[in-house]
């Protein structure tokens, strides 16, 4: 009986594997090799055409103690990363909006939505010219309202590029949120707020007791995307600024690009991936914890 | 014979028979690739450069990939880790430094001193730009370099006839061209390509001996309070300091900059943009000083190549006579080649004789060529120094604290390993 069983489960065991093995082995040659690949290149002098030779720490003394670069797109990324929640409660009141029983709402949804399908290069040059100094919309509304004397460089200012950027990202990724914010408002069983009024609840408190908490799943989605999206958002930002001026809109993730294939120092850029995925997996680790440290957990039994 | 026994038998020489041969024929047949940047239009050129290289070898193929500026260090750099660089390759700018300076290039200096009729042919100025440590590493493929266009229209009406002829002329036409949404002055800043500006005032970027930073002196300081000032004033368009090419072009496409420094091929692109732009409209100037920066192209052989003699001789062939020729017809420059150059002037004055005032000013003064230092790590100096000009030049710092910064890069750069 017990040779049975344990046939059985070897049996499933196999077939769970056989599964399995096609995208471990993707996983494996796109993922885990180059990663570990990358951390030997770290530790290395590499260029395509000299065999390596063993450099230590040489790139990451050079990194954490010289290039001022590395410091000024490791804090944009993190600032990049920190306006996610801004986007989320914009979508947040935009999906609580369009949820209300008003006239042409599906409108109003495909028109919040339709940012997002856009192609990123295309929102990056829209997005361009919108703040161009001399024929930008925003700069003609500002001047013709009065507001100022003369159209603001906003993507040529060091302090103004990176939350203009942030803004164009944030549209670009509001109808997402939106989207997944609202799937999860029409999930919220609506008996829930009809026992709350007879209770007395004003729409404050069945706002804070009831949408908020079983809006949470969501919500932590749409951070999770925020943060892939600092980190990996390198097509607005070479269309938009190429990381200028002066490297006020550089993220880690348009830096490795430049040192890997404009300056041609793979093994700094390894380093710099390195350090980069490190970051990652902290906040990956950080934000599980803040989540209860169950996420992705499969219940079992 | 049992002729079920022999059936298997006989299949199997033929296939190895077959196999054989076509052994031999791969062995005879050689393949070189050449990798070009950014040409793709020139399709059928390239069908005639490889019938043309046919006749005298029929025993090599040629393969031809293109890519575009963003893409093509990626891609080179990828082909050799990969181990299957292409046999030749064409470049701009200082990109082949840092290849010359790892050992990834053929040294053409044999080559070119055996070969001595077609080196005779070149412009030696154009030659010695692509030398690193004593050693040539590139053939001129097609000649560009930087001048001054200028927007005869804005100069008109800013009562002036000439273009200037000093750069304290450039900055007070420039002021006087300026207005409302028009600038008077833009250049383009890739690739050292805003350098004429620092030569005519007399700054260097390094010491003779390429070894240490040299730009940081009180005339340097100068020459930035007053490029700030002009671009905070919008005499200078910020456009210069931010964009790459597309943008400052553009910008004088749509006829709003009075002058733009800008290399020679900028002419047919911005023409392309703005209907207005004419030989009555614009026109084709040295920038003052007669100071250029070069941005030409050359072919460039790498060091892994399996056929070195066959890849020279196609070098040779597409960047003289008639394949020079060939070239310039197909996509409006001018070559290395000073007797394809002699041709293409006179089918140039025929067909386009709009361009023949730009291309002009690309055979002249080739002797002031400027921003074009042959050191291993170029990209890396000009990444040490570039951001923080920028940051200066649009105000976000003062002159003399950016180049305080850029100094100090530029030495850790040039002493780092």
């Amino acid at each position: 009986m017990a040779f049975a069983i344990r046939r059985k489960r070897t049996r499933e065991l196999l077939l769970i594997w056989f599964f399995l093995a096609p995208s471990l082995l993707i996983f494996l040659l796109y993922r885990i090799i180059p990663l570990l690949w990358n951390g030997v290149l770290s530790f290395e002098f590499w260029s395509p055409y000299k065999p390596a030779e063993f450099a230590g720490l040489y790139h990451y003394e050079e990194m954490l103690l010289y290039d001022d670069v590395f410091w000024q797109a490791f804090w944009n990324t993190a600032i990049f990363m920190a306006s996610a929640p801004i986007g989320i409660l914009i979508a947040l009141l935009v999906a609580i909006l369009v949820d209300t029983p008003i006239r042409g709402r599906n409108v109003y949804r495909t028109i919040v939505f339709m940012s997002y399908p856009v192609m990123t290069v295309a929102v990056g040059i829209i997005w361009q010219w919108l703040y161009n100094e001399k024929v930008g919309l925003f700069n003609y509304v500002l001047v013709s309202l009065g507001i100022v004397e003369q159209g603001i460089p906003f993507l040529e200012t060091a302090s103004l590029a990176l939350p203009a950027v942030i803004v164009a990202s944030i549209w670009q990724v509001l109808g997402f949120y939106m989207i997944i914010l609202l799937t999860g408002l029409q999930n919220i069983q609506p008996s829930l707020y009809e026992a709350a009024a007879i209770d007395g609840a004003n729409a404050w408190m069945r706002f804070r007791r009831i949408t908020l908490p079983l809006l949470r799943p969501s919500i932590f989605l749409c951070f999770v995307i925020g943060i892939i999206n600092s980190f990996t958002n390198f097509d607005l930002i070479y269309v938009m600024t190429d990381g200028g001026p002066s490297h006020a809109t550089e993220l880690l993730v348009t830096y490795i690009y430049r040192v890997a294939f404009k300056l041609a120092q793979f093994d700094y850029a390894a380093a710099l991936t390195i350090v980069n995925f490190l970051f990652f997996v902290f906040l990956a680790w950080l934000a599980n914890r803040l989540a209860g440290g169950e996420v992705g957990a499969v219940e079992t039994g | 014979m049992n002729l079920k026994r022999l059936t298997p038998i006989a299949i199997g020489a033929a296939f190895a028979m077959a196999l054989g041969l076509g052994t031999t024929a791969a062995q005879a047949q050689k393949k070189i690739s050449i990798l070009t940047w950014n040409i793709p239009y020139f399709e059928e050129g390239m069908n005639q450069w490889k019938e043309m290289f046919k006749k005298s070898h029929p025993d090599v193929t040629i393969e031809w990939l293109d890519k575009k500026g963003t893409e093509f260090s990626t891609f080179y750099q990828t082909q050799v880790v990969a181990g299957t660089a292409p046999d030749i390759i064409d470049v701009q700018g200082g990109l082949w430094l840092e290849y010359a300076s790892q050992g990834g290039l053929l040294d053409l200096t044999p080559y070119l001193k055996r070969d001595k009729a077609f080196t005779d042919g070149l412009y030696p100025e154009v030659v010695n730009g692509w030398v690193f440590e004593g050693k040539n590493y590139g053939v001129p493929f097609y000649i560009s370099k930087t001048l001054l266009f200028y927007n005869k229209l804005m100069l008109k009406e800013a009562g002036l006839t000439n273009p200037p002829a000093t750069f304290d002329q450039l900055m007070d036409y420039a002021a006087k061209m300026t207005k409302g949404e028009k600038s008077g002055f833009m250049t383009l800043n890739f690739d050292w390509l805003y350098w004429p500006i620092f030569a005519e005032n007399g700054i260097d970027l390094l010491t003779p001996d390429l070894k240490k930073a040299a730009f940081n002196t009180p005339k340097a300081v100068a020459l930035v309070e007053k490029l700030a000032k002009a671009t905070k004033d919008g005499v200078i368009n910020k456009i210069s300091w931010t964009g790459r090419w597309v943008e400052p072009n553009g910008a004088f496409a749509a006829g709003t900059i009075g002058m733009l420094n800008a290399h020679a091929p900028a002419y047919l692109w911005f023409k392309s943009k703005g209907p207005w732009v004419n030989e009555d409209t614009v026109g084709a100037a040295d920038f003052p000083g007669r100071w250029s920066t070069p941005n030409s192209h050359a072919f460039l052989i790498s060091k892994g190549t399996k056929h070195p003699e066959e890849a020279w001789e196609f070098v040779k062939m597409i960047s003289s006579g008639d394949g020079a020729y060939v070239f310039g017809t197909g996509s409006n420059n001018l070559t290395g080649d000073k007797a394809a150059n002699s041709r293409l002037m006179k089918y140039f004055a025929e067909k386009i004789p709009v361009v023949v005032p730009v291309l002009e000013t690309q055979l002249k003064h080739l002797d002031k060529l400027t921003g074009n230092w042959p050191i291993a790590k170029d990209a890396q100096v000009k990444e040490a120094f570039y951001p923080e000009l920028q940051a200066a030049l649009l105000g976000d710092k003062s002159a003399k604290e950016a180049l305080d910064e850029a100094e100090k890069k530029v030495n850790r750069v040039l002493t780092r390993r």
